[in-house]
């Protein structure tokens, strides 16, 4: 996928100065690659390694093949845990990523825009401890939420045992965490726009969402590449609210991938299939990412 | 084979630095070898030991412990907690793979604790079980827990009967006698239900297993050994009974929502649920919320749901303390674990904690405490393991899931049961 | 979604504008009900754990039980002894990170490295592995290479973990620098080095401030990573010794847990505040 761009730059006047910075530029990716490399892709070689073993955390790994993914792929749970995950890559990229967008576009520029994005900003602060207590508060029966609806004269659903209303209501609290943060982000990406051009449209007479959609929303387009790609890895990996909230439960309806592999490793002691499970979110996750990346990132790389 | 060699080489080196340092800080002040009342094959120093345990809110009570090893020429512990026990479990295994290997750490009774020593990771401790029985510091039975082809491993930590809590003022409010018999414990129930007000507290996690115990060991004790060992099957008439009895409960009205996530002892003082079936350690939790013992709330044995069963079943839980073999200070680790079993140091245990010893000649500074205590372990009881360690972990895992949607959906018992079967029945054929 | 009909430039032009009005308004609202869970958090820390059933979840306790609920979750917790060696974290890590992570960006963009989204993926991926399951191997690792329970091995963890974020969104925003600036340095006889610490760092404040920023609050909140990979209470963070007053065995009441919860939280609050100045102050570097 690298060569046609690579011909591309090649053909292009600067060849000589990127000869002249290659040196320096393996210089300056070197200690990123390296750090990453040692830290995190040696452990996760490792994992991909006990995998193919049969591995209860004392003694030897034994060797036992493909037997654990057949295992996985076997087990009626791991659909439920794949439906679940699925869920939280939507919910998060529309949920978070649209109230991060809607609440950075309408902030933008305003004044006392600073103090206006504050309370988004609160939530991610505070520790994962006091969260995780708060939204029982407020998810409970009869607590904060069921108070508010029963207010309106309405009976409260179960929140957190039903599925799948329990997955996106941790959806929602999810969000309220999460969502100040993509809006400091999209934030960043609307400072750096240049002036010019919207003034420019402007004087053309551009309405308001025209203007955003044709010029802003183009520009803004790196730091939406960051928001969204974050997002959708970090949804498929979802575990701290739901391990916080309902351990997977009740009866397993709200586990998550990362969940399955969480309890197989850590609570059954069955290292092999927790680490199966955590390749195949991996292998997941990578091919996800990859191909939005390089849909997003491609065609940047020729400027 | 120089995996051995290195660590022999390094437990004579640590051995000998702690010998070092146990000359030079004992600087002959305290007129040394002190053995005091416990560990009499004890020849090590005294020194600091590396202590893990996932009962990471104990810390003060181990400062206080400290005091008292300290005092009777014990080693002390440096306390290292954990507040994800299921990441503490990982540590421990995996620290016995490095030159790190913990000198002492709690851990689970049952398979678990058979896993690690079949693995020869932890020291044996039957000459310190052998001394404490000869000195009446043991309860009969307790030994069951530590015992693996017929030698020990680990001492005991702790203690915790099972026993139901309940609020004295929605009692009396509700004219209300402690039930003697589990129509009676019914009664109270329905009573309580009729006057609106929840009976019995329970959780659809952790503690989702509990009513199970409960009902089960009152119905049938052999049944519930039965299923232990697999020779029981989940679908048993006896047990689906059993199953039948928490369902009518459930469908009665007796137990709180589900979806309630109130602290327990915060809705026992408020009186939203009148009893709570819990363990001893319960206790601690009511006291710093303010409650008095035998005032506020008071505390009783389970009554057998079957009356025929002649034995009262009383369900006990232990967490041992256990010795890494190979550790850096081995010996002065077993040494310590004989002294934690002596009175001495459950003395200390029992002031520290306000709780319950193992330790027949220590008694809890709790009257409430002490008086069922000295009810389940008297001659009418039978002693059962609780069912979380007592069970396979594989069927475990399971089973707290079944459990789990029971308690939140009152769904068809028979469902759920095939269900663990299913796991037991996988599991055994493996054995 | 249709609301953001009112574009920003647009509307701070207009001398006086009903938009702008409706926008605040708008963004108050909801700030308020973002509030809702923060005001739950202080009405529930601030109870004494005595009466603390006597109240309904909306009411508040006062303020002394507050400050008692904290002391004692302070004390109990021992939050003192972790607060120093987390400080150290939350800034050295982040701080490593950013220039590392933005150093790689730089490779990316201006030096154009060849292959480099090959490289940027691979920094990216090592973000995709799930944190758990490298915890055991780490684990072992550092306790053979002796980083086991040593800062210096905490803040390398914590630097590369933030490493992928802060190299995704620096590549992103360098992406956004037209790349005559690069040549015109290079022109100026400007080495890659200066160009990189004089010209496009400083061009980024903004960026750079909101990577130390949010990574420094997950390092902040970092349980598991510190709960494994160290044991002393010198080199322990401070959430370790917060997470043990929630234990299931002699944990502390809720009130208890919501005070140091806040009190923990504290620092991470004061940051971004302290911080949003520092944004607006960017916001002119930014401008190029």
């Amino acid at each position: 996928m690298t060569a046609p761009a690579a011909r591309r730059e090649e053909m292009l006047p600067q060849r000589k100065s990127r000869n002249a910075f290659a040196l320096p530029s393996v210089g300056f990716i070197a200690p990123a690659v390296l750090l990453a490399g040692i830290v995190l892709y040696l452990p996760f070689l490792y994992t991909t390694y006990i995998s193919f073993t049969d591995y209860n955390g004392l003694g030897d790994p034994e060797w036992v093949g493909l037997a654990n993914y057949v295992q996985m792929f076997s087990d009626p749970g791991l659909v439920n845990s794949l439906v679940n995950t699925l869920y939280w890559v939507a919910g998060t990229i529309i949920l978070p990523v649209g109230l991060g967008l809607f609440l950075a576009v309408l902030s933008h520029g305003l004044p006392g825009a600073t103090f206006f994005r504050l309370p988004f900003l609160i939530p991610y602060a505070l520790s994962g401890v006091a969260v995780g207590v708060i939204w029982s508060f407020v998810l409970q029966t009869n607590g904060a939420l069921s108070q508010i609806v029963g207010f309106f004269g309405a009976d409260a659903p179960r929140w957190l045992l039903d599925a799948p209303l329990n997955t996106f209501v941790m959806i929602v609290a999810s969000s309220w965490q999460g969502a100040g943060v993509n809006a400091l982000l999209f934030g960043i990406g609307l400072q750096s726009i240049p002036k010019e051009p919207l003034e420019a449209a402007k004087v053309d007479g551009a309405s308001g969402f025209t203007m955003f959609r044709t010029m802003t929303w183009p520009m803004l387009a790196p730091l939406t590449t960051v928001v969204v790609g974050l997002s959708i890895v970090g949804s498929l990996k979802t575990f701290d609210i739901v391990w916080g909230m309902t351990k997977g439960g009740p009866g397993g309806v709200s586990e998550t991938l990362a969940l399955t592999m969480y309890k197989e490793t850590f609570i059954t002691n069955d290292y092999g299939l927790g680490a199966a499970v955590a390749v195949f979110l991996t292998v997941v996750t990578v091919l996800a990412s990859v191909l939005y990346l390089r849909r997003q990132l491609a065609p940047e790389r020729s400027v | 084979m120089k995996q051995h060699h290195t660590r022999s080489a390094l437990v004579a080196a640590a051995a000998a630095t702690a010998l070092l340092l146990g000359a030079c800080s004992g600087g002959g002040d305290e007129g040394g070898g002190g053995g005091g009342n416990g560990g009499d094959g004890g020849d090590a120093a005294p020194t600091e030991l590396g202590f893990f345990t996932d009962k990471a809110a104990w810390e003060p009570q181990f400062d206080e412990m400290n005091a008292a090893s300290g005092d009777a020429d014990q080693s002390t512990l440096s306390f290292t907690g954990y507040s994800d026990a299921a990441a503490y479990d990982a540590f421990i295994k995996q620290a016995f793979r490095t030159n790190d290997k913990p000198d002492l750490f709690t851990w689970h009774t049952g398979g678990q604790l058979g896993e690690l020593v079949e693995a020869g990771l932890v020291a044996e401790t039957t000459d310190l079980w052998e001394e404490a029985a000869a000195n009446g510091d043991v309860p009969e039975g307790l030994i069951e827990n530590y015992t693996y082809d017929g030698k020990q491993y680990c001492v005991p930590l702790n203690v915790v009967y099972w026993v139901m809590y309940y609020n004295k003022q929605v009692y009396a409010d509700n004219g209300l006698e402690v039930p003697t018999t589990w129509d009676e414990l019914m009664s109270n129930a329905q009573t309580l239900v009729d006057n609106g007000v929840v009976p019995f507290h329970q959780m659809n996690f952790i503690f989702e297993f509990v009513w199970f115990q409960t009902v089960v060991a009152g119905s049938d004790p052999e049944a519930y050994v039965g299923l232990q060992d697999g020779s029981v099957s989940y679908t048993d008439p006896t047990i689906v009974e059993a199953m039948e009895v928490w369902h009518q409960m459930q469908t009665d009205g007796y137990f709180i929502d589900p979806g309630v996530t109130t602290d327990p002892q915060t809705l026992l003082q408020t009186g939203e649920v009148a009893m709570a079936n819990f363990g001893t350690f319960f206790t601690g939790q009511l006291n710093a919320l303010g409650m008095v013992p035998d005032e506020d709330y008071g505390i009783f044995a389970i009554p057998n749901v079957n009356p025929d069963v002649e034995a009262q079943q009383a369900i006990v839980e232990t967490g041992p303390l256990c010795v890494g073999a190979g550790s850096a200070n081995e010996q002065a680790a077993l040494d310590y674990s004989a002294w934690w079993m002596g009175v001495d140091a459950q003395n200390a245990w029992t002031e520290a904690f306000g709780d319950v010893s193992f330790n027949p000649n220590v008694e809890s500074p709790d009257p409430a405490l002490s008086a069922v205590v000295s009810q389940v372990t008297g001659p009418d009881f039978q002693i059962q393991k609780r069912w979380l360690e007592a069970t396979p972990v594989p069927i475990y895992t399971v089973a707290s899931e079944e459990f789990g949607a029971f308690v939140t959906n009152n769904g068809d018992p028979m469902a759920h049961l095939e269900a663990i079967q299913a796991a037991a029945d996988a599991y055994w054929a493996e054995q | 979604m249709t609301t953001i009909s009112t574009s920003p430039p647009v509307a701070r032009r207009r001398p006086f504008s009903m938009s702008v009005l409706l926008r605040q308004i708008l963004l108050a609202v909801m700030g308020l009900i973002w509030l809702l869970p923060v005001y739950l958090l202080l009405a529930n820390a601030s109870k004494r754990p005595e009466v603390f059933g006597d109240y309904s979840i909306w009411q508040f306790g006062d303020l002394g039980g507050l400050v008692s609920n904290m002391a004692d979750a302070w004390g109990r917790g021992r939050l003192s002894l972790g607060i120093l060696s987390t400080a150290l974290y939350a800034i050295s890590g982040p701080a490593l990170a950013v220039i590392i992570g933005a150093a790689a960006g730089f490779a990316i963009v201006a030096l154009r490295l060849r292959n480099g989204f090959f490289w940027f993926v691979l920094i990216f991926a090592s973000t995709i592995f799930p944190l758990q399951m490298i915890l055991m191997p780490l684990f072992i690792g550092y306790a053979q290479t002796g980083l086991y329970n040593s800062r210096v091995g905490m803040i390398l963890v914590y630097t590369v973990i933030a490493v992928p974020f802060s190299a995704f969104v620096m590549r992103n925003f360098f992406s956004g620098i037209a790349h005559q600036v690069f040549e015109a340095a290079v022109m100026d006889g400007a080495s890659a080095w200066r160009i990189f610490w004089r010209i496009y760092l400083p061009m980024s404040a903004p960026a750079l401030v909101a990577i130390f920023i949010l990574q420094a609050t997950f390092i902040w909140n970092d349980l598991l990573l510190g709960l494994t990979l160290s044991q002393s209470e010198t080199v322990r963070p401070v959430i370790a010794a917060l997470s043990a007053l929630q234990s299931t065995y002699g944990g502390s009441a809720m009130s208890t847990v919501l005070a140091g919860g806040l009190l923990v939280s504290l620092p991470t609050v004061v940051l971004f505040l302290a911080t949003q100045r520092a944004f607006t102050r960017g916001l002119s570097l930014g401008q190029f």
